[in-house]
């Protein structure tokens, strides 16, 4: 992904200064504070996506927002885009479903290059040598 | 290789600290319960069994996110024999 602020990046971008959103927001932060110390373990997000991907989802409980991510491993999270949840599910909403197939298609093309041997994935680490574009 | 404009210790800093704690005290009391149940052999669905509550109740303690009341540590503390917190 070419652009000049990563997914996640613009996520912060819409709802840090959100006098609404913002306690929202927060609370997701606070999320992955606590997840960038315990770890990205299954139980933390919500399983979003399809049985064959990785795609979850923060927070777990209700609110007005979502952050859509990848939990590759217990030790790996892409922390991706995400927006307002006005959909019960986010196949119902363009925006949301726009962030989760962009996290489909970027996992599918790790794997794929995986399987070329140019990237390899370990518990904690992310290993290549090369730029990708999604 | 381009780096991140942003640090995410700016954000957690503009959050107040006792919404920080909160979290924190919420994420240790879900792996305190992970970690008894793990300790008795039990999975989600036997765990809610055991307690008359629903699946999605359990998910709801082991997600971090949980506000627990005094009520519910109580009721958990006595179902394991052992305390949730050490007050």
């Amino acid at each position: 992904m070419s652009d000049e602020q990563s997914e996640f990046e613009k996520f912060v971008s819409k709802f840090r200064q959100d006098a609404e959103l913002n306690p929202d927001f927060q609370a997701i932060m606070r999320f992955v504070e606590q997840i960038l110390s315990n770890g990205a373990l299954e139980r933390y997000f919500r399983r979003e996506g399809k049985m064959s991907d990785s795609v979850v989802a923060l927070p777990v409980l209700k609110s007005k927002l979502r952050l859509y991510c990848l939990r590759l491993t217990d030790k790996i999270l892409i922390l991706g885009n995400g927006d307002v949840k006005r959909s019960r599910a986010y196949e119902e909403d363009d925006t949301l479903q726009g962030y989760v197939i962009d996290l489909q298609r970027f996992e599918r093309l790790l794997k794929q290059e995986v399987r070329a041997g140019n990237v390899e994935i370990t518990e904690k680490e992310i290993l290549t040598d090369k730029t990708f574009e999604v | 290789m381009r780096t991140a404009n942003i640090s995410l210790q700016e954000i957690f800093n503009e959050i107040p600290v006792e919404k920080r704690e909160e979290t924190r005290l919420s994420f240790a009391i879900s792996n305190r319960i992970a970690a008894l149940m793990q300790e008795r052999g039990l999975n989600k669905k036997q765990f809610a069994e055991a307690l008359g509550k629903r699946p999605n109740e359990i998910t709801r303690w082991l997600s971090g996110e949980h506000n627990f009341t005094i009520s519910t540590l109580a009721m958990l503390s006595t179902f394991f024999g052992k305390s949730i917190i050490n007050v």
